[in-house]
């Protein structure tokens, strides 16, 4: 079976905002995530993490290589793949039953089906009891849970996570992992992490993929063969199968930060 | 809304709003027009010739009774309002379709913008005379200058609404495979809500000024109207009576009108704070 994410080769360069200068962001990335695979894309900051994303999402056009999903090439922005953004994605105006809702109701499913199937979702991702609620009362987690829940629900072939828990406390975070692992569970679907957090791209991830910083570059593919079920933090910290390949992210990420400092 | 029933429950409501008034610093309110209305007899009782120059409130009043009286001025105040709610409808119609519609396109915005700030500073008082020379003293005359007052601060805040809209939220909606309509729709009106509400308050604010230096010099009838003509005719009392009129129907199209849909939309998405 073809791999659900395939990018080859894939460039980047674009003209700096205030200087004018050319900006290398990728340099001939190459990489593919199986069907529910769990990858995660680590680097320091300013390695390309987040346009590789926005590459991978449609929202920018790159200039050199090719992205394909499920076999078709990407041109735009697509229901085929779902982003799950740092924060203050999901619309204030709207309920958390009808932002997670959203994308159904976009692609013209039933007043009925839809308010079925967004409460499987909230039910899923602990909302339940908040469907009326909006945005503003809810807490950052909620906020995140709820931009989670609205991508899952729209049923995309690749979930794209672009740093979803980097705004949240560190206590939250943990949490928000595990579900998010739990979740991965349940639905196993095919997912992207982006992340400049070691820990959270060995916890979550099947395969990490390291960046080199500017221009980014696939510096190392890292496998971490911990089963979804065993993944718990209490557990994991004593467990060679995670601490050993964490370390060794760890390892090259800082051989990245390092550099920059000379 | 309130609802309350029995006269317990009546009674209760009644200490509640008696007490947001006192909070809400009513009493200092009250005692402040208190206040300027004793300057305003004192002063009227020293000068000489107050009738002509500052008549006193009391005269003021007592004239508002003989055309009240004559049936005349709640005939002028349903003829300034029925002009300002056609012009403000027709100029809030226009102005939110065009605001948004410029707001698509940063091209299209940053080249209008300019302009829509030059029209926005140019008051409809300063119109006037040339509508005047196209249209002299008629109806559509008072109609252009409020139409024309209230378009571009309309406008030119929807405008501004649609562009501040996150592009994340834009991005977002992208990705879950919506259309432009749909983005449109479902983030950029939305997104304008307090700009929009913003616009509509200031347009319809300045549209009612308008509408008074419009019937002062083109109209028949009116607020307006009835403040230049007793002018004319040496009745200071009437003018007063017509400026505070004008204030006061102000303070409760705001209160009871304008205010109440900007609470209900945007307090409620928590856009703004309360």
């Amino acid at each position: 079976m073809p791999a659900k994410l395939i990018v080859e080769g894939l460039s980047h360069h674009y003209p700096d905002e205030y200087t004018g200068e050319d900006v290398h962001a990728l340099d001939q990335v190459s990489l593919s995530v199986e069907d529910g695979e769990f990858s995660a894309v680590v680097g320091p900051s300013g390695c390309g993490k987040t346009t590789l994303l926005n590459i991978l999402a449609g929202l920018l056009p790159h200039t050199e290589g090719s992205v394909r999903v499920d076999g078709r090439e990407v041109k735009g922005p697509g229901p085929d793949r779902g982003v799950v953004f740092q924060e203050h994605a999901i619309l204030p105006w709207r309920s958390v039953a009808r932002n997670i809702g959203h994308g159904l109701e976009i692609q013209g499913v039933p007043k009925n089906e839809r308010e079925r199937r967004a409460q499987e979702f909230i039910d899923l991702v602990g909302l339940s009891g908040f469907e009326d609620r909006y945005p503003h009362e809810l807490s950052g987690g909620m906020k995140q849970r709820c931009a989670l829940a609205r991508t899952l629900c729209a049923n995309p072939v690749v979930m794209l996570m672009d740093e979803p828990f980097a705004a949240v406390d560190a206590q939250t975070r943990i949490t928000l992992q595990e579900e998010l692992n739990r979740i991965a569970i349940a639905t196993r679907k095919t997912i992207l992490f982006i992340t400049h957090n070691v820990d959270e791209a060995a916890f979550l991830g099947d395969r990490c993929f390291i960046f080199s910083r500017r221009p980014g570059k696939l510096k190392a593919t890292v496998k971490i063969e911990v089963p979804r079920e065993k993944r718990i933090w209490k557990e994991l910290l004593s467990e060679k199968a995670y601490t050993e390949p964490r370390d060794e992210i760890l390892h090259l990420v800082r051989e990245e930060v390092f550099d920059e400092e000379e | 809304m309130r609802r309350s029933s029995g006269a317990a429950a009546g009674g209760a409501a009644r200490a509640g709003r008696w007490r947001r008034f006192v909070k809400g610093g009513g009493v200092e309110l009250l005692l402040l027009i208190l206040g300027i209305l004793i300057l305003w007899s004192v002063i009227s009782r020293i000068i000489p010739n107050p009738d002509r120059y500052l008549p006193s409130p009391l005269s003021v009043v007592l004239s508002s009774y003989d055309v009240i009286w004559k049936g005349l001025l709640p005939n002028y105040i349903g003829q300034t309002l029925w002009r300002l709610v056609v012009g403000s409808v027709i100029g809030l119609g226009l102005g939110i379709p065009f605001g948004i519609a410029l707001g698509l396109n940063r091209t299209v915005s940053d080249m209008f913008y300019p302009i829509m700030n030059f029209f926005q500073s140019i008051s409809g008082i300063a119109i006037l005379p040339i509508i005047v020379v196209w249209w002299g003293n008629s109806e559509k005359t008072v109609f252009a200058v409020i139409l024309y007052t209230c378009f571009f601060p309309i406008t030119f805040n929807v405008l501004t609404g649609v562009r501040s809209t996150p592009m994340i939220l834009v991005n977002a909606l992208r990705t879950l495979g919506a259309s432009r309509l749909r983005i449109v729709k479902d983030v950029l009106i939305p997104s304008a809500m307090p700009h929009i509400a913003t616009g509509a308050r200031l347009g319809i604010g300045y549209a009612w000024r308008a509408v008074i230096a419009g019937e002062m010099l083109a109209g028949r009838r009116g607020l307006g109207w009835m403040i230049f003509t007793s002018q004319d005719a040496d009745l200071t009392a009437q003018v007063i009576l017509g400026m505070l009129l004008i204030g006061a129907i102000w303070i409760m199209i705001d209160r009871f009108a304008l205010r109440p849909i900007e609470a209900d939309t945007i307090q409620r998405w928590g856009l703004v704070q309360r």
